[in-house]
């Protein structure tokens, strides 16, 4: 449309790392354009590189070939202003409650405590977290976790999320209904997430755009572009077809993966 | 259970004051309750003088302990290179007896305030620093990924990372250090003291005055058990994330 | 490889420093490296002081029988107190109480009682390496997995079976620990006693030189001391590996 460069770029990325068994190739020229407001998704077998690419656009690692561009400047390090990261751990301190824990990244900008607690309490609401914001993480269920650690990443207010298979040790239920519930926040909040999983569904039912990666080193072997609107029923002829495509593709890579990882 | 607790130790008591009362200990050696309660009479305020001397002499010797091993500690457990070439002589230090060195100390330093707090000091910082060496070493790598990615400076990440993370190591630390102090602060006295808890008990003991000692021990035991009561209280309070 | 040489730079510049600064003071407050090995050598060829030998056997016999004590006794109290609920729940926090009283308040009665000879030395090191085994003792016995208590018995197995087959060996892992902990702590309290008053041994020897100021015969001594207790706890600790291996 217009020529204003793509809000997230990565252009011919490559990775190696040296292990007591010789060097291995994460990732191998891979280029990728995410624009703004897209959910894009990554996907792709264990060990492909996902949780490498997700580091690389967080700044905390850095590529060996290629570069990673963010709003056309190159990723030097973590950019809290630009940039929030959700893990699959949720990371969450032990020694702080649900609303400290939220508070925590506008706390290192030098946010005055007044302020950045009504950022954090005004959060804990849509997080369905209202009643828990003096509760430490030990007295929360995973689910729970998982969402003030989102909620810690949009406290920042970034342009850009990037979610690095969130609720990946959630179980199915839970996974479901919070894939439910962050359709719902991105929606709302229109911000750029780039979210890593494993999981097929999830990927069909949340993103914009699926990248299918390939086995090590990894690649982008694919991807899918998803035009329909929310919600989307499973059982859809459409979904079908794009849920036999991607499986086709992962398929692939999966076998590729389990048999010569070498 | 509280009742046991006290039964046993009443008829403890008793059985003690019993046999000494119809002879069949030696009240040189092994005097009767009766008697050592008696004994805080004449030595209650030259003993409390001597045990705010002891306890004076030890609280210097921890406040230094504990800011040096957990500002070491942290120093060193979370520097790779610092870690892997210190924590060995750490070690090793922390389990020689430190004794051996003791005349030494008296040597450089004399008789008298400084040494107890030196060689007290020496005693309590090991407990703390390998304590904390290791908790830095175990803190949740997540938690420091986390606070980098939300671009924390390295004086935040000691500070509101590393330092939080390892409270309930610092504090099992100051428990343990505490007694170590104590304990290193009472040797000086007995070995070359002039004043103070250790050096008064010293001389019960050659003087022979068994009620005097045992009322003595009494006290500087009490104290001890009644500071790491609360040193517990607080860690608690200030621990109630753990759960 | 690196950080082996580190260290070795580290022990170089510490030996170094000890040197210089030595040479430097008053001979009487410190020894540099190099006096303190023609020290040492007239002192393992039995010149500076002939009684030696005598010396580290009363006290190698001191420690072995403060600690023999020690694991007799704590063996006994921490199986007693382990096995039975209500005395266990009882004297448990008092024992652990008793742990938080620094240990050489009670020297001073020791000596009373038991005279500066080596007896008040033996009681004083049975006292320290009593703790750690008896609390071990209770500690291995609470955590024996109460998971695998009921496995053995879902697979039939009798009370006898159930302590030989998996209360004895889980304990055993952390017993072992207090053995070693225990032993250090007798030497430990050996070594101050002995040094706190004693006519004869190693800390009597070390007291001599120490008040005569052969200040190079009092470095010396010390160092065999050392080496005394370092050996002891190389033993030891072979002998916990050996131990831990057989338990698993």
């Amino acid at each position: 449309m217009s020529a204003s460069p793509p809000l997230i770029a990565v252009e011919g990325v490559g990775k190696r790392y040296a292990t007591s068994s010789g060097p291995i190739e994460a990732l191998q020229d891979v280029s990728l354009s995410v624009g703004e407001g897209e959910f894009c998704t990554l996907i792709g077998p264990s060990g492909c590189g996902k949780s490498t690419l997700l580091g690389m656009l967080g700044g905390l690692t850095a590529p060996d070939r290629g570069r990673v561009l963010v709003e056309g400047r190159p990723v030097t390090g973590p950019d809290p202003r630009r940039v929030a990261t959700v893990f699959q751990d949720p990371g969450l301190f032990p020694w702080r409650t649900a609303l400290e824990n939220v508070e925590f990244g506008l706390e290192l900008q030098g946010v005055p405590a007044a302020r950045r607690r009504a950022v954090a309490t005004d959060l804990l609401g849509p997080l369905g977290l209202a009643g828990f914001a003096g509760k430490y993480p030990r007295e929360l269920s995973g689910g729970m976790r998982q969402r003030v650690a989102i909620g810690r990443a949009l406290a920042i207010d970034t342009k850009i999320v990037l979610m690095d298979e969130p609720f990946g040790a959630l179980d199915e239920q839970t996974r479901l209904l919070m894939g439910e519930w962050l359709l719902e926040i991105w929606r709302r909040t229109k911000k750029t997430v780039i979210f890593v999983t494993h999981s097929l569904q999830e990927a069909l039912v949340l993103s914009t755009r699926i990248a299918v990666m390939t086995a090590r080193p990894g690649r982008i072997k694919s991807v899918l572009e998803l035009g329909m609107g929310y919600p989307r029923p499973m059982e859809s002829p459409e979904l079908v077809a794009l849920r036999a495509k991607l499986w086709h593709d992962i398929r692939e890579e999966s076998l590729r993966a389990m048999g010569g990882d070498q | 259970m509280r009742g046991l607790q006290l039964v046993s130790v009443l008829a403890l008591l008793s059985a003690w004051e019993g046999a000494a009362r119809a002879g069949w200990a030696d009240p040189l050696f092994v005097p009767a309750p009766s008697a050592v309660a008696r004994a805080f009479g004449p030595i209650g305020g030259p003993a409390l003088a001597a045990l705010g001397d002891t306890l004076g002499k030890t609280a210097i010797a921890y406040v230094l302990s504990m800011v040096l091993g957990v500002a070491a500690g942290l120093a060193v457990g979370s520097i790779r290179l610092l870690r892997d070439v210190l924590n060995p002589f750490v070690v090793a230090l922390y389990g020689i007896p430190k004794i051996l060195v003791l005349p030494w100390i008296v040597l450089l330093l004399g008789y008298g305030t400084a040494p107890a707090i030196f060689y007290g000091a020496l005693h309590g910082l090991f407990p703390v620093l390998v304590l904390v060496i290791g908790a830095v070493r175990d803190v949740d790598r997540t938690l420091v990924t986390v606070a980098r990615s939300y671009g924390a400076t390295t004086w935040q990440l000691y500070w509101k990372v590393l330092l939080p993370a390892i409270v309930p190591s610092v504090f099992a630390g100051m428990r343990l250090g505490i007694v170590f102090c104590l304990l290193g602060v009472l040797v000086v006295e007995m070995f070359a003291g002039i004043r103070g808890m250790g050096y008064v008990m010293g001389a019960f003991a050659n003087g022979f005055q068994a009620p005097e000692l045992f009322a003595a021990t009494g006290l500087v035991s009490a104290a001890s058990i009644a500071i790491v009561l609360a040193l517990d209280h607080v860690s608690e309070r200030l621990s109630h994330w753990r759960g | 490889m690196t950080v082996a040489l580190v260290r070795l730079g580290l022990v170089a510049a510490v030996l170094l420093a000890w040197e210089v600064a030595g040479r430097a003071a008053n001979p009487l407050l410190a020894v540099p490296p190099s006096a303190t090995l023609p020290a040492l050598r007239e002192l393992l060829l039995l010149r500076s002081y002939p009684d030696l030998g005598a010396s580290l056997l009363v006290t190698l016999r001191e420690i072995a029988t403060a600690y023999a004590l020690a694991v007799a006794v704590g063996l006994a109290v921490g199986g007693t107190l382990g096995m039975n609920r209500l005395l266990g729940r009882a004297y448990g926090p008092m024992l652990a109480a008793l742990y938080a009283v620094p240990a050489v308040v009670w020297y001073p009665s020791l000596m009373l009682f038991f005279g500066l000879d080596a007896a008040s030395k033996i009681a004083f090191g049975f006292l320290l390496g009593f703790f750690p085994v008896t609390l071990a003792v209770l500690a291995g016995i609470r955590q024996v997995n109460p998971h695998l208590v009921t496995v053995a018995k879902s697979y039939g197995a009798g009370p006898l079976t159930v302590f030989g087959r998996v209360v004895l060996p889980a304990t055993l892992f952390t017993l072992v620990g207090g053995l070693r902990t225990g032993l250090a702590l007798s030497v430990i309290g050996v070594i101050v006693g002995e040094i706190l008053g004693s006519k004869r041994g190693m800390g009597a020897l070390i007291n001599h030189a120490y008040g005569l100021l052969r200040t190079a015969d009092y470095v010396a001594l010390v160092l065999v001391t050392l080496a005394l207790i370092v050996g002891t706890d190389v033993v030891a600790g072979l002998v916990e590996r050996k131990a831990r291996a057989w338990s698993e």
